[in-house]
């Protein structure tokens, strides 16, 4: 890590360009704002994350993890999901590259879970 | 072994002891009365396990079973419960004499014998019944008014049914009850420790006995002999990154190939009981290498100095500040005050140990590992440990906890009971002591500033100039927060249009710093209120004037070029301040006498809440019981988070307190909120709840009711969330330092006359006067209350406290404020609405402090002429300070 890239990396947040929009992302690629999530990002975020194009069954976890996110605030509960979606944690967790906490929060525009403001 | 018969809360209990048995174990471990507390390592320095033998307070932590022989023991449980409580209980509740609640219990214990014996005490009576009793919240003001309030009822003076706040009574500006007063007082509410958890393993830690070293070998086969063990875990038993990240991931949950400071993390220790784990723990062999300490800033920036963390630079961060043309500036310069200012590092000290439990919850996929400990940002230690370990299904629960002060804005002990009881599926508790307490824990940053200001012809300031050199210890964690935090702050109340500032955060081998009261801003305005007092002096004006000269206005702008929108009543705390400061330059004048000087000075502040990009949210419901419940993740280890949280909902809602409850402990109920630091729980949290409320009652109003059934028979919701997120979220600019500030800001000035020995070089602390305006108050009693405290930990941080990893271990060491140490003190109030307010208001507990040792070290000068720059002013630097100022 270089010096500048130290101090570069405590920085709250970089405005990006995804999907041909421009929205701020913290430096670990969550979305800085829930409310800038659309589907789009959705589908550049899934990409990034080497998923070529998103399945059905990935945009049920997508949506069900945005729609509880919009209810409650926060991320639903592992055993809320696996109730919600009917599908197993080692299935869910399989469905995104960078697992169910990290993987699908980022593509569902959940904050990062490390929000420490 | 001895069999002893003895009374406890008027029920005979036969016991067979050990000889070295103490009444605090046999209290909390056997029998289960955990009102009593554990602190001080069973030194008998805390008092918080106070009980009454034989008609006389007694520390239980001292005293062996084995000589109780016919005794009769009364804990705080036998002194009433919470539907009837002894009229102490209900005193220390009235008075607003309980913040954290973890000293509670002993106090009203040592209080009861007093005044079994004496029901018109003197305040200094109570002063020395109390003497052995510590609090480091109220700054015991509260604690003898409770004493007073307490004998004024048993005399028959006062009814307290008389005093007592309704339900009904108006929701803001009241002192109604904290809602989790009554259960502190009455020594039922649990804090970690207290936790019942029948089989848990223990666990012992392994810390670095060397503050930088390579390991090179870790062996537990002398400990697995050992009777109960069950496990040793190192780091490479840990699934994820092992790594706890605030900002930087430079903090390991274990030591991996290296220790970065004293007390750093080297392997759990996990056995049947913590005798056993303790012994095991002992039995560990652990080869180091031992590397050169960096023990300073300097010898860390040093050429060819080792790195701390080999992929990072030990100067890890640097952020200048430039505003208008400082060059200029000093040209507009007439009087130019320069001098070298330095704070040491300290240990918050709230008075409850880094306790925590763990444990998991559930078979299978629903298998959920559970963590309670002292957390003040739930939902941020929640995501720390599932990546650290690598397992998602985690649950963070806040117990009752003992204090903070910013030291558990850092993940501690919780992140060795997560990680055991993960490991080997096991329930565990972890009870540190107070010495590695203070090893597992952040310290506040010891800061060395360069410090240069200058004014014009009409007093005016028109250049500062500032070398800021930050000790950020072992870890970064967020140290650069601290950093910003100091930045946007620096010219505090005042208007200055020409800044240069260079700062760097440097890498030692000291204790790790992070969080503390105020947590940046306290050391700079040491420097700052310091180099104003001498410039107003220089300048032949007098302070409180040149203060007021220099405030800020509204439009104006900070020293990140922020401009203030919100209101800056700064001109009219002077005002407020002006007959106080009158009296005590009288009082000062008529008091000069001998070798004992009396002086007087001042220190102000301004302190920024609502930061660039922060956030917080809440939820409101209705049950069918008809109680609105707020959800919210908004810890409470002092401050009253929850009578503020439920006051305000009375107040949005028109509903009655009794109608309205707050759950704001677990990660499984409530959504992200942020940490409750940076005064910004009231804004943030507080601004979010109020969200929700307004629309809940939009929805009550648009039902035409306020019960459940009047809402759902209309179709309205009956749970509502809401979000407060400040305005801004761009960072300062690396270059310059300009940028936007926090959106509001709250404002005092302090006063301290104090008497300095010049033979001995001793202090004394006569009063401490503040003037304060934070907006609307919520809860009278919570607001002088956190002024109060925050005026004695600022009197600590002026004279006494350093902490020295490896020297610093207990509360006697420490130099732990006590009654002895006390003082009077007033508080004026102000209460000017803020725009970005909630309804106007905002947090008082950081500024509290934060003028605080300027003010003392201002009046040590005004005294003696002995100028302080190198904070704690100990006596012999207050000697040597007299000496080079030829006054000796």
């Amino acid at each position: 890590m270089s010096e500048l890239s130290a101090n570069e990396r405590l920085r709250e947040r970089v405005l990006r360009t995804i999907a041909g929009q421009e929205v701020y992302c913290d430096w670990e690629g969550f979305l800085w704002d829930p409310d800038d999530w659309n589907e789009e990002l959705a589908v550049a975020f899934a990409a990034e994350s080497g998923i070529a194009e998103l399945s059905e069954e990935q945009w049920q976890v997508i949506h069900f993890v945005r729609d509880y996110y919009e209810k409650n605030l926060r991320a639903p509960l592992n055993k809320e999901l696996r109730k919600g979606t009917g599908l197993s944690l080692l299935t869910l967790d399989a469905m995104f590259p960078e697992g169910l906490r990290l993987g699908a929060r980022k593509v569902a525009g959940l904050p990062n879970p490390k929000v420490c403001t | 072994m001895k069999k002893i018969k003895l009374t406890i809360n008027g029920r005979e209990k036969e016991v067979i002891a050990d000889d070295n048995m103490v009444l605090l174990d046999l209290l909390r471990d056997d029998l289960k009365l955990t009102g009593a507390k554990q602190s001080c390592d069973r030194k008998g320095q805390c008092g918080a396990c106070t009980v009454i033998v034989n008609k006389k307070a007694t520390l239980s932590c001292l005293t062996k079973v084995s000589r109780l022989e016919g005794a009769k023991v009364i804990t705080v449980e036998g002194l009433g419960t919470s539907e009837n409580p002894h009229l102490l209980q209900k005193a220390f509740c009235l008075a607003g004499a309980i913040q954290c609640g973890f000293c509670t219990p002993g106090m009203i214990m040592a209080a009861k014998a007093l005044l079994d014996e004496n029901l018109n005490p003197t305040d200094e009576e109570i002063k020395y019944a109390l003497r052995r009793n510590l609090c480091r919240c109220t700054g015991y003001k509260k604690i003898i008014e409770a004493v007073q309030l307490a004998a004024s009822f048993m005399r028959g003076e006062i009814n307290p049914d008389d005093i007592t706040p309704k339900p009904t009574d108006p929701p803001r500006g009241v002192s109604h009850i904290r809602p989790s007063a009554m259960a502190k007082a009455c020594g039922t509410a649990n804090f970690t420790a207290d936790i019942d958890m029948p089989g848990a393993a223990e666990i012992a830690m392994v810390l670095s006995p060397y503050a930088h070293a390579e390991i090179k070998g870790i062996d537990f086969s002398e400990a697995e002999k050992v009777h109960g063990w069950i496990g040793g875990m190192t780091a490479k038993d840990i699934k994820g990154t092992n790594r706890i990240k605030m900002a930087v991931e430079d903090r390991p949950l274990l030591c991996e190939d290296k220790v970065h400071c004293l007390g750093a993390p080297v392997a759990i220790i996990v056995a049947e009981t913590r005798a056993q784990a303790l012994e095991a723990a002992e039995k560990v062999k652990v080869e180091y290498n031992i590397l050169p300490t960096l023990s300073s800033p300097e010898e860390a920036m040093a050429e060819g100095a080792p790195r701390v963390h080999p992929d990072i630079p030990n100067i890890c961060f640097e952020q200048p500040l430039i505003k208008g043309d400082i060059e200029s500036g000093w040209k507009e310069a007439t009087t130019v005050v320069e001098d070298h200012f330095t704070t040491q590092i300290v240990h918050q000290a709230p008075l409850e140990p880094e306790n925590s439990v763990a444990f998991m919850e559930g078979e299978g996929e629903d298998a959920e590992l559970v963590v309670i400990g002292r957390s003040i940002n739930i939902h941020l230690h929640k995501a720390n440990i599932q990546d650290a370990l690598g397992f998602d299904s985690v649950r963070y629960e806040e117990a009752y906890s003992g204090g903070n002060f910013g030291q558990k804005l850092e993940i501690s002990s919780e992140g060795f009971t997560a990680a055991a009881a993960l490991h080997f599926n096991r329930a565990v508790r972890y009870t540190p002591s107070l010495y590695e307490s203070m090893l597992i824990s952040s310290k506040r940053h010891a800061y060395d500033m360069k410090f240069k200001i200058g004014a014009n012809a009409d007093g005016k300031i028109v250049a500062l100039d500032m070398d800021l050199v930050a000790d950020n210890g072992a870890y970064n964690s967020a140290g650069h927060k601290f950093i910003l935090r100091a930045l946007h702050m620096l010219t505090s109340a005042y208007y200055v249009p020409n800044i240069h500032v260079a700062s760097k955060l440097v890498y030692t081998n000291n204790p790790y710093g992070s969080a503390a009261r105020g947590a940046g801003p306290p050391q700079v305005h040491f420097a700052l209120e310091s180099a104003v007092e001498m410039l107003a002096k220089k300048c032949g004006i007098d302070p409180l004037e040149f203060r007021r000269r220099n405030s800020l206005k509204t439009g104006q702008t900070k020293a990140t070029g922020h401009v203030v929108v919100d209101v800056w009543p700064f001109p009219e705390q002077c005002e407020d301040m002006k007959p106080l400061w009158e009296r005590a330059k009288k009082e000062r004048d008529a008091a000069q006498n001998g070798t004992v000087k009396r002086g007087i000075g001042l220190g102000a502040a301004a302190f920024g809440i609502g930061f660039p990009g922060d956030q917080a949210s809440s939820a409101v419901e209705i049950g069918e019981d008809d109680i609105v419940t707020i959800y919210a993740a908004a810890a409470d280890p002092g401050e009253g988070t929850d009578s503020m949280m439920t006051q305000l909902a009375g107040k949005v809602l028109g509903l009655p307190l009794d109608r309205i409850r707050a759950q704001l402990r677990s990660t499984g109920n409530t959504s992200p909120a942020g940490p409750a630091s940076g005064s910004r729980v009231t804004l943030m949290i507080g601004g979010a709840t109020v969200d929700a409320l307004q629309k809940l009652r939009k929805a009550m109003d648009e039902a035409g009711g306020k019960t459940f059934k009047a809402l759902t028979d209309a179709g309205k919701p009956t749970r509502c969330i809401g979000k407060r997120n400040t305005v801004d979220s761009a960072p300062l600019d690396p270059k310059t330092g300009q940028g936007p500030s926090p959106e509001t800001d709250v404002m005092s000035i302090q006063l301290a006359e104090v008497e300095v020995d010049t033979t001995t070089g001793e202090v004394k602390i006569v009063k401490m006067s503040s003037t304060v305006d934070s907006g609307p108050i919520i809860n009278p009693n919570n607001f002088t209350g956190q002024m109060e405290g925050g005026m004695d930990m600022g009197v600590g941080y002026a004279l006494r406290e350093i902490y020295v990893a490896g020297e610093t271990k207990d509360w006697r060491t420490l130099k732990f404020p006590t009654f002895k140490t006390s003082f009077d003190s007033e508080v004026v109030t102000r209460e000017t609405p803020r725009k970005e307010g909630t309804l106007g208001s905002t947090g008082v507990g950081e500024m509290a402090m934060l003028s605080t040792a300027p003010a003392v070290i201002n009046a040590i000068e005004d005294a003696c002429g002995a100028r302080i720059t190198e904070l704690p002013a100990t006596p012999e630097r207050v000697l040597a300070a007299l000496k080079a100022a030829g006054k000796a």
